[in-house]
């Protein structure tokens, strides 16, 4: 298409396209008030619409600019009372001065003017991507983090996992690994939220957590015989692509982390995403040999999907540095652990995390350019109220 | 200036028996097109064991093809089959122009596309505002595109619709026209009698669904119940927010001051508007408020939302405009309440008479039919290549469906020539008295 190859041609790309639209968009609105044989003398005349164009456009507003109809209208001579009182720049050969066309729909058909006639307020209240946030390339990089930083516990999880399948950590390790999780988690929970007390703690997680524990204890023997008819090939592969739903549907924003005081609906995707995870580590769970092992790896597992997102929230919020190290040294503990186990799994998490970090910022930015959002007297007026039904 | 006489398709999902704004439009443009000597049919899918062809007044012909509605009125999109049946009603009736209605609706969009491959002029004429940015707007706004990037002229009802649809489609700005909507004022007379000004009557007349503002209406009414106490209101319509507006009336204890009447048929409309003072609009988004026009002629004072087309439908004097907000709302209506003893309704309508009048808008858009036949008829591939600007994957495919409904109807003219259609002969009524709800103006 047309400007797409000027694009590819010229190196600087954006200062032509930006040239292109002011020209063009002059020539159009000059065009539009004015019959064609004069409008050359308007390239240079100033719109004060180019200011609000900044420096993104896009193809839908190039493409009106540029016309879907080759075969323009032929334009009617234009007779001695048919120009304009707003223009200023054409040599004065009208004598008589028509009444100035008004944006209203009543009257019928304002005198001296067509109804397809386009003033030069056209589009005047259109406003282009005001809600566009600019991204600097540095913070989306740092925001990604976060999005790597989940990726490698829920690798380590998938590594706690294969481990204990292949019965080279025992139960036993097992539950120390669990017991010392939880002790960790709570020391960083009274670490960052310096406005714990030691009353809330016991009453609202202490209590809670105890009771899950033995209601995990409980149920074990259920979990260890859910699935003993279903063959194990039919077990990785639901387990696999339950994570991938689970890692897809996560809600990396963390909105919806149920902090003390927080008070906010989760979303569906989010709901589902919880729910993927735990249905994936109850099915690994019933590939285990005995009940304690049973016990121990639903405990690890559920603790990390969880509980683990409000620990990295509590992380966040007190220091971003400490959580930068923190995702940092998770990333590097994870890859060592990883190409301990297989040199090919390795390759594939180094380059995902590549990917995510910075592939992914990159491209946001590429095609942030794009973005061309519409806003006008046309839109659909928002209540500034909440309905409370 | 004896103008050429036309023979015009009227085709939309929506029309008679649907009471609607954009049915009304039909029907009225129609009838005034009928007396400028113009022939009108118009193709719409069947309602009910509605089906086949009817007769209206004027001689104005109706199709109601033998299609099912699918949802919201709108019969099921079927790309092709339709080709057949619309070919044989624009060869019997002898059609020079096409004319749309409404975006949403398929049948349109369908019948314009196959008018085209015939080679047919055609005409659009789109009545809502649409957003950008949801996944709905979005694929109407492609449909559009391909619609309108063969079109010969458009039609928008408002200015603020002219600068939506010309952003949405792509289209040049000199190709949309600017005709507004009309209203009856023969049939929206205000009382002989007017209403006791002791007690202020606010009439609230709309469906009670999220885009026509019934939350706005649940904030404004308690407030203004409780800020003057002569005032009283009437709520007609129906919807899914009148179980709000009814929890409303039972929380401030308002049921004596606010009365609900259900479902208004549109006969019955301006019995309700009489019996009031000031009429509220609180939309969230209108290309043009008929509701507006009718009340107006009615000799009411009217107190709306700032939104979409509104601004220009109505003189300042007339209207009192508001942000959709519930305290900019509730001092608008106070302001109306105000300037009330200094609203004549004789004058208003007398006024309105002179601002609206579908025999104007039928001219106008007569002038724009003229100007769609002159547009020059291009070969196919010139025709076609059109589509391909519609979007880099959209256009190949729009390409692609343009060249095998062409293929179709080549292949329907050999199987089906032209000469086997039987043409219609025209229908001749007698002169038509005055007494009919249209009103003459010379």
């Amino acid at each position: 298409m047309f400007w797409r190859t000027l694009n590819e041609r010229n190196p600087n790309r954006v200062a032509l396209r930006l040239a292109l639209h002011r020209r063009r968009l002059t020539q159009v609105l000059s065009a539009a008030a004015v019959p064609a044989p004069q409008h050359r003398r308007f390239f240079l005349f100033p719109v004060s619409r180019t200011q609000k164009l900044g420096r993104f456009s896009s193809a839908l507003h190039l493409r009106w600019l540029l016309g879907t109809d080759p075969e323009a209208q032929p334009r009617k001579k234009p007779e001695t009372s048919k120009l304009l009182v707003m223009d200023h720049h054409l040599a004065s050969d009208s004598p008589q001065v028509r009444p100035r066309w008004r944006k209203v729909a009543y009257g019928g058909m304002q005198p001296g003017f067509d109804d397809n006639h386009t003033d030069e307020s056209f589009l005047e209240g259109m406003v282009m991507n005001a809600n566009v946030v600019r991204r600097d390339m540095l913070k989306v990089m740092l925001d990604s983090v976060s999005i790597s930083e989940y990726l490698c516990i829920v690798a380590l999880v998938v590594l706690v996992w294969t481990y204990t399948l292949e019965s080279t950590i025992d139960e036993s390790r097992l539950l120390c690994i669990d017991v010392s999780l939880l002790v960790l988690g709570f020391l960083i929970l009274l670490f960052t939220q310096e406005k714990i007390s030691l009353s809330i703690l016991v009453h609202h997680y202490f209590l809670n957590i105890s009771f899950f524990i033995m209601g995990l204890y409980v149920l074990a023997p259920i979990y260890q015989t859910l699935t003993r008819s279903i063959s194990s090939d039919s077990i990785w592969a639901l387990t696999v692509s339950l994570l991938v739903i689970h890692l897809f549907l996560h809600d990396y924003s963390e909105s919806t982390v149920n902090a003390p005081g927080a008070l906010k609906n989760p979303a569906l995707t989010s709901c589902i995403s919880v729910n993927a995870s735990v249905v994936a580590s109850v099915f690994i769970a019933s590939r285990l040999p005995s009940r304690l092992h049973v016990f121990a790896i639903m405990l690890f597992s559920l603790q990390v999907f969880l509980f683990g997102p409000l620990v990295t929230y509590c992380i966040k919020k007190y220091s971003f540095r400490l959580h930068l190290c923190f995702s940092i040294s998770l990333m590097v503990v994870t890859l060592r652990f990883v190409y301990m186990l297989h040199c090919l799994l390795f390759v594939l998490l180094l380059s995902l995390l590549v990917f995510v970090n910075v592939v992914c910022p990159y491209w946001l930015i590429r095609i942030q350019e794009y973005k061309f959002e519409i806003n006008g007297p046309w839109d659909e007026a928002k209540l500034c109220f909440a309905i409370t039904d | 200036m004896d103008r050429k006489k036309h023979r015009i398709m009227m085709v939309s999902d929506f029309f008679y028996p649907n009471f609607g704004g954009v049915e009304n439009h039909i029907y009225y443009l129609s009838q005034c097109l009928l007396k400028l000597g113009h022939k009108v049919v118009v193709v719409t899918h069947a309602y009910g064991n509605r089906s086949g062809v009817r007769y209206m007044t004027g001689g104005l012909k109706a199709y109601y093809v033998p299609w099912r509605p699918f949802v919201m009125q709108n019969s099921f999109p079927t790309l092709f089959p339709s080709l057949p049946i619309i070919r044989t009603i624009l060869i019997r009736e002898r059609i020079t122009i096409v004319h749309g209605h409404q975006a949403f609706s398929t049948l349109c969009h369908e019948t314009l596309m196959h008018s085209r491959t015939m080679g047919y002029r055609v005409v659009f004429t789109d009545h809502s505002l649409y957003g950008f940015s949801d996944a709905g707007s979005i694929h109407m706004n492609k449909v559009l595109q391909f619609t309108l990037a063969d079109v010969s002229q458009a039609i928008c009802v408002s200015h603020t619709s002219k600068e939506n649809t010309v952003l949405r489609s792509g289209l040049p700005p000199e190709k949309v026209f600017v005709i507004p909507n009309a209203v009856d004022t023969a049939m929206f007379k205000p009382a002989v009698v007017q209403p006791s000004r002791s007690e202020i009557v606010i009439v609230v007349i709309s469906r009670l669904v999220y885009r026509k503002g019934a939350d706005l209406l649940v904030e404004v009414i308690p407030d203004v119940c409780r800020l003057h106490p002569n005032v009283r209101f009437i709520v007609g319509g129906d919807g899914p927010k009148r179980v709000r507006l009814e929890e409303m009336r039972e929380k401030h204890s308002l049921q004596d001051r606010v009365e609900m009447l259900g479902a208004v048929p549109h006969a019955q409309v301006r019995s309700v508007l009489i019996s009031g003072h000031i009429f509220l609009n609180s939309s969230l988004t209108e290309a043009f408020c008929i509701a507006i026009l009718e009340a107006a002629s009615c000799g009411l004072l009217t107190v709306s939302t700032r939104v979409g087309g509104v601004p220009e439908v109505l003189p300042d004097d007339m209207i009192i405009l508001a942000e959709p907000d519930p305290g900019d709302m509730v001092l608008a209506i106070e302001r109306a309440i105000s300037m009330l003893p200094k609203v004549d309704p004789q004058v208003m309508h007398h006024r309105m008479r002179e601002l609206y009048n579908w025999h104007d808008v039928a001219k106008r858009t007569e002038i724009v039919y003229d100007r769609a036949l002159k547009c020059p008829n291009q070969n196919l591939l010139e025709r076609v290549s059109r589509y391909l600007y519609c979007g880099v994957w959209a256009g190949k495919l729009f390409f692609l469906v343009m060249i095998v409904d062409f293929l179709f109807w080549r292949l329907l003219e050999l199987w089906q020539p032209a000469e086997d259609i039987e043409e219609m002969p025209d229908l001749t009524l007698p002169h038509i008295s005055n007494k009919e709800t249209l009103q003459e103006t010379e």
